[in-house]
């Protein structure tokens, strides 16, 4: 599904290159989930916002879902991503001036889907997280893990083949944390979506089934369970 | 997908209240002003426009230059008007009026002095579109005796409109039949006369008299006929006509006088133009000009952009709050065109909510904004089909112009770097706002210099020395009636105790008659020694009455004989005849024109110059002659009890002028008469500019919020390193400070341009001094500063912990 060869991504500070992806090379197929981690300033996040089509290597070449994306214009490059990646934030980032549902409801209308039918999916999704009853309720009147929830609804609303977490549970105490681990792990097991997050915390790395390990921008080690 | 974003719209206005309502406030604000000031520009552009024929009627104007002196006259000789239909196809139709002062009417047992008064010719309705409620418009002016009256006279002596055939009273005793009652004249035209007296009774239209100019005279063109045409007409007329009579007078023929300098040329002034691009002599009312309607239009664009800039500042400043959300869409799949439609449907909501606001405070400053410019403007909004449709555009011009730049702005965020948060990266470092807020600044201060140099100005014309003293000097109106009892009635009231002096003329300085003749120097008639001058008509008291100073010879005195054949010249006279001694030297001119007989004048004495005119123009020429006039009785007065003593010279008055209209004024009053026109403009600029430089000040208001709110963790540190509340005063104000000096030395330049060709307009004019400018940049940076530190003294004295902790 994915395919990094080679990606290193660097910032000009005076003269030099400042590296702060370098030589990355790793392919995650479909069905998998997958945490990265390591120290703060290691590179995990690029390399999520890279993973998920929002930044781009200043070299290297990317597959994803067959295609090359180094080699796609800007907005092919939105358009594949709009299709096919959700992503959840450490800091929820719902949209402050929405409810619950239309936060849900907004991926739909960027994917041009009709009204009647978005109504039929988000009414489903609040179904499935059981988060109905807050349907009307604006982000600052819900608590951390139920934004995250929120969040992770509005990720999935589309029908994503990737979801891309940035330390989801960073926010959370340690039961919303491990309330939101299991319901990867679900959605990761029962519904079949790749799953790739960013995480400090070992305990919740230990849910995916493979582990990237990031220092100084390369990936130090992979561990397998 | 609209009704997303109306949504989120509407709730984010919602949720940052003070920023919506400093933000619709300011452009309701600006586009009130702005409607307020096309409706006045567009009322402006409209006079006359009533008229079915108002492309094709022009009014003939004379250009006389004679005797050094420069004649513009919107009128001219009783012949015109008949010549031009009789000799030229392209004139199909003339009209003359011809102002021979008010009537007194008769309602029951009063007289009713009324003076929007004019003869006219029975082809007035052919001209002007002027609609007959009653009565034969082809018939009504054509017999003696007849008037046409509008409809609010045929209430007021009537009690109805139905009026034809009625008989009223005028000056006491004539009848007249009503031959027609007139729908009132609107508003916008350049005369409003309400009683129309028939031409054939004025022996003076067919004179045949070509050197005079009471005729203000209007023709109608024949469709397709072009102007130019008719006026190259003009010299073969004035030849044909005017040179033999001429000859006939100086002896002289026109070629021989147009060759020394002279000139008797006619123009066509086309009817659009009168009202805005007409100062003639003789004009019916006093007119508007083209300059204020420029400048105002101006002042209204400013208006407005200064309102978009507040709107795109606020909003780009804003930013930062908004940033997330952008990053959030984008990675929803949000591409860059829908975000800049997004932010687009934001500011033309904005935009439509400033506009409704925007209509109510324009309803509501309309009955003052009439009062101050003398209209009666209405809105229109269901009455004018260009109103809506008008209002719309500018509702969605102003929404696009000022929603652009933040809607490029904003969509453009990279959504990793929002996300990451890293925010707006400079809102110090923004050009563009650094530009606009100059820009801003620029206006306010081109627009503060612009109300000090008026208010200035103005100041300096009611308090200038006009030569006379205006003071304390009470004019009892239309002495004429008092006949042979004036001498009397002047001699009664300077017995009565408050009285200090009185002297009967219809010359004031102030207004009222004014007459020019020509004099030559040598009684050969040699054109070289001519000058036309005021020939004013004077008592003996009248010189110490208005306190004239004399610079040579002496006053007027009944004691001496042969002061009837005196003259007293000004200086403006006596330099303009080239006289180091003027004492005893002879003037002549013609006794009659037409005539031979000569009269000559000996100079007995010379007066300082004093202002008859508008300060707009210099002192001209003048000579004072001692004779009877009645027209006015002007009293200077030396006591405190102004009721009493008006009663008394009432009762005087009622005693010798039984039945009469008894009026007064005061000459300051009819002095500052001359200048409301002028006063009313200045005062509108002012208000106008006043409502700029508050719209300014909201948008700098808003910006400090924002500077403040984006640096508050810069603020709270240096709190916490120990900066008192001053310093970071000081320091978030240096920003904007910096910008308004700037703002400062572009304004100067351009507000002296502008100004000083205002001034041009006046001969007698303040000077353009320094400390208007230092003063207009000083007030800028104190009204800034003032509403920057509002808002800075607030943020720095909170508590730094509290911005610190949510880091």
């Amino acid at each position: 599904m994915i395919e990094l060869n080679n990606i290193s991504k660097w910032y000009a500070v005076g003269g030099n290159r400042n590296y702060v992806l370098r030589d990355v090379k790793f392919s995650v197929r479909e069905g998998e989930f997958v945490s990265i981690m390591g120290p703060s300033g290691s590179g995990k996040s690029t390399l999520l916002h890279i993973l998920g089509l929002i930044d781009e290597p200043s070299e290297g070449y990317h597959y994803f879902m067959g295609e090359a994306v180094h080699l796609l214009k800007e907005k092919q490059r939105s358009n594949l991503a709009k299709a096919n990646i959700g992503f959840v934030f450490q800091a929820y980032h719902l949209i402050d001036e929405l409810n619950v549902y239309e936060n849900i409801e907004t991926p739909l209308i960027y994917h041009n889907v009709k009204g009647s039918e978005r109504k039929a999916m988000v009414a489903d999704m609040l179904d499935r997280f059981q988060i109905v009853g807050k349907k009307d309720l604006f982000p600052s009147q819900l608590s951390g893990g139920q934004q995250q929830l929120v969040g992770i609804a509005r990720s999935l609303i589309a029908s994503p083949r990737l979801l891309l977490a940035d330390e989801p549970t960073g926010n959370l105490n340690s039961r919303q944390g491990e309330e939101i681990m299991e319901l990867f792990r679900k959605l990761n097991s029962q519904d079949g979506v790749t799953i790739i997050q960013v995480t400090h915390s070992e305990k919740n790395a230990t849910y995916g089934k493979r582990v990237i390990h990031l220092l100084d921008g390369k990936i130090e080690k992979e561990t397998q369970e | 997908m609209l009704k997303n974003y109306f949504k989120v719209a509407i709730r984010n206005l919602w949720k940052s209240k003070g920023f919506s309502l400093l933000n619709i406030l300011g452009l309701a604000i600006g586009l009130a002003t702005c409607m307020l000031i096309l409706i006045y520009v567009r009322n402006d552009l409209s006079f006359d426009r009533y008229n079915k024929n108002f492309a094709r009627i022009y009014r003939v104007d004379a250009d006389i230059i004679f005797g050094g002196s420069h004649l513009v006259l919107a009128a001219g000789p009783d012949p015109l008007g008949p010549t031009l239909k009789r000799d030229y196809p392209g004139v199909e139709q003339y009209v003359r009026f011809h102002d021979r002062g008010g009537l007194m009417v008769k309602r029951g047992d009063e007289n009713i002095s009324e003076n929007r008064v004019i003869y006219a010719d029975s082809t007035l309705f052919e001209v002007f579109s002027l609609p007959m409620i009653e009565g034969n418009p082809s018939t009504a002016l054509v017999a003696p005796h007849t008037v046409v009256i509008t409809e609010s006279m045929a209430r007021k002596y009537f009690n109805s409109v139905h009026a034809l055939g009625k008989t009223m009273i005028f000056n006491g005793s004539d009848l007249y039949r009503v031959t027609g009652v007139i729908r009132d004249i609107p508003d916008q035209s350049h005369f409003h006369f309400d009683f129309f007296l028939p031409m054939s009774q004025d022996d003076q239209s067919r004179r045949n008299f070509w050197l005079g100019g009471n005729f203000n005279t209007y023709i109608l063109l024949r469709p397709g006929t072009d102007p130019a045409t008719v006026a190259s007409h003009f010299e073969e007329m004035v030849n044909r006509y005017a040179g033999p009579q001429v000859q006939q007078a100086i002896h002289s023929s026109l070629a021989e006088l147009k060759a020394k300098g002279n000139n008797f040329g006619y123009s066509l002034m086309p009817l659009g133009r009168i009202h805005l691009y007409s100062n003639k002599v003789g004009e019916f009312e006093p007119n508007g000009s083209i300059e204020f309607v420029y400048i105002f239009s101006v002042i209204a664009l400013f208006i407005l952009l200064i309102a978009c800039v507040n709107f795109m500042n606020l909003s780009t400043a804003r930013s930062s709050l908004r940033s997330r959300e952008v990053g959030i869409r984008k990675v929803l799949g949000s591409l860059r065109k829908a975000l800049i439609f997004q932010f687009l449907t934001e500011s033309i909501l904005v935009a439509a909510a400033s506009l409704v606001l925007a209509v109510g405070i324009a309803f509501l400053m309309m009955p003052y904004f009439n009062q101050l410019s003398r209209r009666h403007l209405r809105l229109g909004l269901f009455t004018d089909p260009w109103t809506i449709p008008g209002l719309l555009l500018l509702m969605v011009l102003v929404g696009g112009v000022a929603g652009s730049y933040p809607a490029f702005y904003l969509s453009g965020f990279r959504p990793i770097q929002v996300l990451k948060g890293k925010l707006a990266a400079g809102f110090r470092r923004s050009n563009l706002r650094n530009t606009l807020v100059v820009f801003q600044f620029f206006i306010s201060i081109v627009l503060i210099i612009g109300t000090i140099v008026i208010d200035s100005q103005m100041d300096y014309i009611r308090h200038k020395k006009l030569g006379f003293n205006r003071d304390h000097v009470l004019i009892i109106n239309n002495c004429y009636p008092l006949n042979d009892n004036a001498r009397a009635f002047k001699a009664e009231v300077l017995q009565m105790s408050g009285v200090q002096d009185a002297t009967m003329t219809g010359f004031l300085p102030t207004g009222g008659n004014r007459n020019d003749n020509s004099f030559f120097k040598s009684s050969s008639l040699d054109q070289n020694g001519a000058i036309q001058m005021q020939t004013w008509t004077i008592d003996e008291d009248y010189i110490p009455t208005l306190g004239i100073g004399i610079s040579a010879g002496r006053n007027f005195s009944r004691q001496f004989h042969t002061d009837s054949t005196g003259v007293i010249l000004n200086q403006a006279a006596v330099k303009l005849l080239g006289w180091s001694d003027p004492v005893n030297k002879k003037l002549y001119t013609l006794k009659q024109f037409g005539s031979q007989e000569l009269i000559a004048y000996h100079v007995v004495g010379v007066i300082r110059d004093f202002n008859f005119n508008s300060l707009r123009k210099e002192v001209t020429p003048m000579g004072l002659f001692l004779g009877n006039n009645n027209g006015n009785l002007a009293i200077r007065i030396n006591t405190n009890d102004i009721s009493g003593l008006i009663g008394r010279v009432e009762h005087q008055w009622k005693i010798m002028a039984p039945g009469q209209p008894f009026s007064y004024e005061f000459m300051d009053d009819d002095f500052n008469k001359i200048y409301q026109a002028e006063e009313r403009t200045g005062k509108i600029f002012v208000s106008f500019a006043i409502f700029a430089i508050l719209i300014a000040c909201l948008g700098l208001f808003g910006l400090t919020v924002y500077a403040a709110q984006l640096r508050i963790k810069e603020i709270s540190i240096r709190k916490t390193l120990g900066a008192s509340v001053s310093s970071i005063l000081s320091l978030l104000s240096m920003d904007f400070l910096k910008l308004i000096l700037i703002a400062f030395l572009v304004a100067s330049p351009v507000a002296w341009w502008a100004m000083n060709k205002w001034l041009q307009g006046f001969a007698y004019r303040i000077g353009l001094s320094w400390w208007i400018f230092l003063s207009a940049g000083i007030l800028a940076i104190m009204i800034a500063l003032l509403t920057v530190s509002v808002q800075v003294i607030r943020v720095a004295a909170t508590n730094p912990v509290n911005a610190l902790r949510s880091e």
